[in-house]
């Protein structure tokens, strides 16, 4: 007869002793995924072994909060778990071997808090630092996409809070299956992308625009493998005073829980990001779902900034992924102390809630502070006039050990060190050849149409009517807003002005390209640090910070892993090659649904710095009469480009990055843009430079004049397609006037550059060919409407 | 009265967000400005201590039942005497975006006869639906009886952004003639949605950006002391805060919205 | 003592507020619009709002007195909104 596993322990509450001690492998596995801690069968067993020497069975709060402490979610085991490539190579860490390798290497010293806490920190100015942070909510947003999405932006502004910043502006980047998805294709238990992208849209606008924080910065974009993973990029900027950024619990310090009250929704939100969709999910997942509540966030946000600025607390962090599982065992394990919490004191939005679930629980607006108890009284009356409630729940303790207990009931007693030292997990990756092959076509007659075609694609055409639905003013501080010129026309990145006494300003600006993704991972991560740094350079933004998003298939598949090192490799090589140190990340790991795997995704954001605002450049065209400037390289890049996707091919060709090259062409116009000689300047993404002039003409409502005769190239190219839909990094469309003419082409000395026309009056797009006849002639309320068709406002 | 002397009263409660920008227009002018939240003046009882109540942008409340309704009831509840005191003294008030809804929910606006108990207008949900955030033209209709607008000529064209879900001014369907008729005659329009030109938006999308009324977009009551509009002044008031305004060499200083911060500044010295 | 004599019973009241007839309603034809995407032919919609309030009262005259006061004074718009209340004792 088999041992009974749950032992309901005698007490006024529910807890369960949890039969480990005689459970054997099969029963490890049925009580991991019992209890949905989705650990594997060598973290039972370390657990199991840990209780044989304690000789005690652990409580369902203890097997729950390791079951929260190890999940890929909170300890990212994949990027610090060790990797064996089939060349015998061993890599120990991603993280450390590449994305943290180049931020320490290239040893900036205003880099201030890296990688450490809640968001990644520089320097603003000299008393003032910014504070950025990207989350990931995509398994969220898949089941409930309102929720998901609201509570995705809600989470990643209270980790800008969890580094004592006032968060000032929003961005975010989505992905979503086509539109137009076949409902009879549809797998149950997966939503139509129509109502996934109306869902998180919604989502992100109520609670950026309730909290008042305007999102100024983003993208979407449109993937068939998103139909089955959403992927729903949520970041946000805050500013903090250097000498408040305090980070110094001690033992005996209280921990105050403040924000909203705790209730059952949210359960295994982390260990559910952990684990794939499937078709079950929207059944056992519907109570993983948050509820989000940005008024809530928005009281809890005045009162933290009012503890900052009287200095009272030792330490802030907020109540994330794991909830007070995660908050409070992060806050013990950075300050080496121990903690202890007395469950029943955290207040419950209805009663009995057993102590495991008020532990893991991950009800939104909740942040933990460390206060010292001279501070106590004053911090509470701060959160008491901000109508927040907030809890003295426990202290921090020299015992290096978590103890919970429930009306005096110890319900936990873990030793941190073990807390907090997870089995380390080895995974094998395998390489995986490029599927695809260079199309063989001749030349299309009629470049007009397929210039318009691309205009209103889905990923190239304007996100109006997306865009409008964001608060992107509240602050009043958006100098360039994500639609500039008369005709809003899609700016490079956004520029906020975060202080009132000074015009220094901040750029923020983002590169993503998942169709590169299919054809190699480690272009498409190269390509998007390029297109990130140009977006924000274009405007006029230096000393670029970067943040990494991976969005990927599940790690345990040996291919989706080899994309991932392929891609985090490109990312140490670029990162420190552009000078552009990584400052935070978060990776999103196991996208798979039963449409198959996500599309290597990865996110970068930039985060620059202007020196006067009022020196931005934004991409829409200024006077007729100016000259037309290409800069950077073009080359025969197709593979992955939005032209060969409209012609139903996918190809090989996928742009790379020449580093030298680059570097020399993004130095070269940030100096052109500091010494005032750029009137416009527009980089060439997807669709090219045809693309990027048809943009620049609309938004400004000129026209252009120019000729392929004399581009920048170092191999010849011979079709006019080519060149014009190309999609080589590292290039720039440049407006300077006539009378700049020496002082922008003493400035670009030393890169690729041609002066390939001029701004017109008329209201048309003229593209010469290579043989100086007219590929491209198209009016540009046509082009504009073209652009407009599919998300106009 | 020196300016420094003038004191507002930017009222804040959960959900309010346009309180720091608002607050930053009134010291651009050298006014005194402080941010109380409503508990706070309830408490301290100094409201009449102020010379002007800005009612800021936002989601008061969390928009929960009508946008602006529960602030609108909660500070009547709370200082209903020293509201209608404020009123009668001929103080200015302000409300902006939200601060609007609150001031039409609580009667203050239009105020035909006096603080009505029940509203007498409504800002109903956008034509077309939606949050919307975006530039728009207004045209100045008032004739002098707006102490917000004394610097700003008749007929004048300004640019100021929106960014609002519930903005459709309406007044009751079976009287809404008479009551435009009497809004006009009172001179309490003071803005109408427009074209560059100037030309009446007449009801057409984006130009009347949310299906308003006449393309009302702001009002005064008939004292012209109580102002509200869905425009944000407060985001137009420094040249780089344009959504064009990289066309020129270098951003203008200032821009339209400062007119109305300027003009009731000037209003108040001068009294004072 | 005057309470001694007063017994004061719980009331339950649904409150439906919605918009007065000939209002354009936003919302209502947005969700029209999308049931219809997704095939079904549905002439109208209207949307509105639900308060369900838990209240005491001396009566159930003083509980509608006191609810319909609640309606005109917050919960509806009198300008835009129609309001409807059905009352019931709770237990």
């Amino acid at each position: 007869m088999s041992q009974q596993i749950y032992i309901r322990k005698d007490a006024q509450f529910e807890l369960f002793e949890v039969n480990i001690l005689h459970a054997d492998d099969k029963q490890l596995i049925q009580i991991s995924e019992e209890m949905g801690l989705a650990l594997n069968l060598k973290e039972m067993r370390t657990i199991k072994n840990y209780f044989v020497q304690k000789n005690r069975n652990p409580t369902d709060v203890e097997l729950q909060t390791l079951g929260q402490t190890w999940s890929e979610h909170c300890f990212h085991k994949t990027f610090k778990g060790t990797i064996l490539t089939p060349e015998g190579k061993r890599i120990d860490s991603l993280f450390r071997t590449y994305i943290a390798k180049a931020t320490l290497e290239l040893n900036k010293p205003w880099c201030l808090s890296v990688f450490e806490d809640n968001a990644g920190i520089v320097q603003f100015q000299d008393d003032i630092a910014v504070a950025a942070k990207v989350e990931t909510h995509n398994h969220p947003s898949a089941i409930e996409p309102f929720g998901g999405a609201a509570t995705g932006t809600g989470g990643v502004i209270r980790d800008v809070l969890g580094v004592w910043a006032d968060p000032i502006a929003c961005t975010d980047v989505l992905g979503f299956g086509p539109l137009d998805y076949d409902y009879n294709k549809l797998p149950s238990g997966i939503k139509h992308p129509k109502y996934v992208f109306r869902g998180v849209v919604a989502g992100i606008g109520c609670y950026g625009n309730n909290m008042g924080i305007p999102t100024v910065n983003g993208a979407i974009y449109f993937d068939e493998s998103f139909t089955g993973n959403v992927v729903v990029y949520c970041g946000c900027i805050g500013t903090l005073p250097i000498d408040k950024y305090i980070k110094k619990a001690k033992p005996g310090h209280h921990l105050v829980l403040a924000g909203g009250r705790t209730g059952r929704d949210g359960i295994h939100g982390v260990t559910f990001a952990s684990l794939e969709l499937t078709e079950k999910s929207e059944e056992v997942s519907r109570p993983a779902v948050q509820i989000a509540n940005p008024i809530e966030e928005e009281k809890l946000k005045r009162a933290i900034i009012k503890i900052r600025d009287q200095k009272l607390a030792s330490s802030i962090t907020d109540l994330g992924g794991g909830g007070l599982s995660s908050a409070v065992g992060e806050a013990a394990h950075k300050y080496r102390c121990g903690a202890k919490v007395a469950l029943e004191k955290v207040p419950l939005k209805y009663p009995n809630i057993p102590p495991w679930e008020i532990y893991i629980s991950e009800s939104q607006e909740r942040m933990l502070i460390t206060v010292p108890k001279m501070n106590l009284q004053d911090t509470l009356e701060i959160f008491a006039s901000e109508d927040v409630e907030a809890t003295d729940i426990g202290t921090l303790t020299t015992e290096q050990a978590l103890r919970l207990t429930y009306d005096g009931t110890v319900v936990a007693d873990v030793d941190m060190d073990f807390l907090f030292n997870p089995p380390k997990i080895t995974k094998k990756v395998e390489w995986k050849k490029v599927e695809y092959t260079e199309p063989t076509f001749s030349e299309p007659e009629d470049l007009t149409s397929i210039l318009v075609d691309l205009l209103s694609s889905p990923n190239i055409a304007s996100k109006e009517s997306v865009i409008r639905t964001y608060d992107h003013e509240v602050k009043g501080n958006t100098v360039l807003k994500p639609l500039c010129g008369i005709h809003g026309g899609p700016s490079d990145a956004a520029v906020i002005k975060p202080l009132d006494n000074s015009y220094r300003g901040l750029v923020i600006s983002c590169g993503i390209n998942p169709q590169y993704g299919k054809i190699d991972a480690y272009w498409m991560a190269a390509s998007n640090i390029d297109e990130a740094i140009r977006n924000n350079i274009a405007v006029g933004g230096q000393r670029i910070a970067l943040l990494d998003n991976f969005v990927w298939g599940s790690p345990e598949k040996p291919d989706r892993l080899g994309s991932l090192m392929k891609a985090c490799e490109a990312c140490y090589n670029y990162a420190k090659g552009f000078e552009t140190p990584f400052i935070s990340g978060k990776d999103s790991l196991y996208n798979e649904s039963p449409l198959g795997p996500v599309t290597p995704t990865l996110l970068i954001t930039a985060i620059g710095i202007i020196p006067d605002v009022r020196k931005t450049v934004s991409m829409d065209l200024k006077a007729s009469g100016d000259l037309v400037y290409l800069v950077g390289q073009t080359y025969p890049e197709l593979g992955g480009s939005e032209y060969y996707r409209r012609l139903g091919y996918i190809g090989c060709s996928v742009p790379v990055v020449r580093l030298n090259e680059a570097k020399r062409t993004m130095d070269r116009i940030s100096k052109a843009i500091e010494a005032g000689c750029v009137k416009a300047c527009h980089d060439l993404s997807e669709g090219g430079l045809a693309v990027s002039a048809a943009e620049m003409a609309f938004s400004g409502d000129l026209g252009m004049d120019v000729s392929l005769t004399r581009f920048p190239q170092s191999v010849p190219i011979t079709r006019n397609d080519f060149v014009l839909f190309s999609e080589s990094n590292s290039r720039f469309l440049v407006e300077v006037p006539e009378k700049a003419k020496e002082d922008f082409e003493a400035a670009m000395k030393g890169s690729n550059y041609a002066c390939i026309g001029r701004v017109t009056k008329e209201k048309c797009l003229l593209i010469r060919g290579l043989n100086g006849e007219p590929v491209i002639q198209a009016d540009l309320d046509m082009l504009r409407d073209a652009w407009k068709k599919l998300f106009g406002g | 009265m020196d300016r420094n002397n003038i004191k507002a009263c930017i009222v804040r409660v959960g959900g309010t967000n346009c309180d720091a920008e608002t607050k930053r227009s009134f010291e651009e002018l050298g006014v005194k400005a402080e941010v109380r939240h409503l508990s706070e003046i309830a408490k301290s009882n100094n409201l009449l201590e102020f010379d002007i109540l800005v009612f800021p942008g936002g989601f008061s409340f969390g928009d929960y039942v009508r946008a602006g309704a529960i602030l609108a009831k909660s500070f009547s509840a709370k200082l209903n005497r020293r509201l209608k005191a404020f009123v009668e003294e001929g103080k200015p008030i302000l409300g902006i975006c939200n601060g609007f809804q609150v001031l039409v929910e609580a009667g203050l606006l239009p105020a035909f006869n006096g603080i009505s108990k029940y509203p007498e207008a409504a800002l109903a949900t956008n034509l077309p639906i939606g949050f919307r955030c975006r530039w728009v033209y207004l045209k100045h209709e008032n004739s002098g009886k707006c102490v917000f607008t004394k610097k700003i000529p008749k007929g004048k064209v300004l640019r100021m952004p929106i960014a609002h879900a519930e903005g459709r001014f309406m007044f009751p369907k079976d009287s809404e003639g008479s009551c435009l008729e009497r809004l006009v005659d009172n001179d309490q329009l003071v803005f109408r949605y427009c074209d560059e030109q100037g030309r009446g938006a007449g009801g057409k999308y984006p130009y009347n950006p949310n299906g308003s009324f006449y393309g009302i977009a702001g009002i005064c009551n008939p004292e012209g002391t109580v102002f509200g509009l869905m425009p944000h002044p407060e985001r137009a008031f420094y040249g780089w805060q344009l959504p064009d305004w990289t066309k020129g060499e270098k951003p203008s200083e200032f821009v339209d919205g400062r007119l109305i911060f300027e003009s009731v500044v000037e209003h108040v010295a001068a009294k004072l | 003592m005057n309470s001694a004599f007063t017994v004061f019973m719980r009331y339950v009241a649904r409150v439906e507020v919605g918009l007065k007839p000939g209002h354009s309603d936003p919302e209502g034809e947005t969700t029209r619009d999308s049931l219809a995407e997704m095939n079904y032919a549905v002439e109208s919609v209207k949307v509105g709002k639900v308060y369900e309030l838990f209240v005491e009262a001396s009566s159930l005259e003083e509980a509608e007195k006191m609810v319909d006061e609640m309606c005109r004074r917050l919960l509806a718009n009198p300008v835009k909104d129609n309001y409807k209340v059905s009352i019931e004792e709770s237990r």
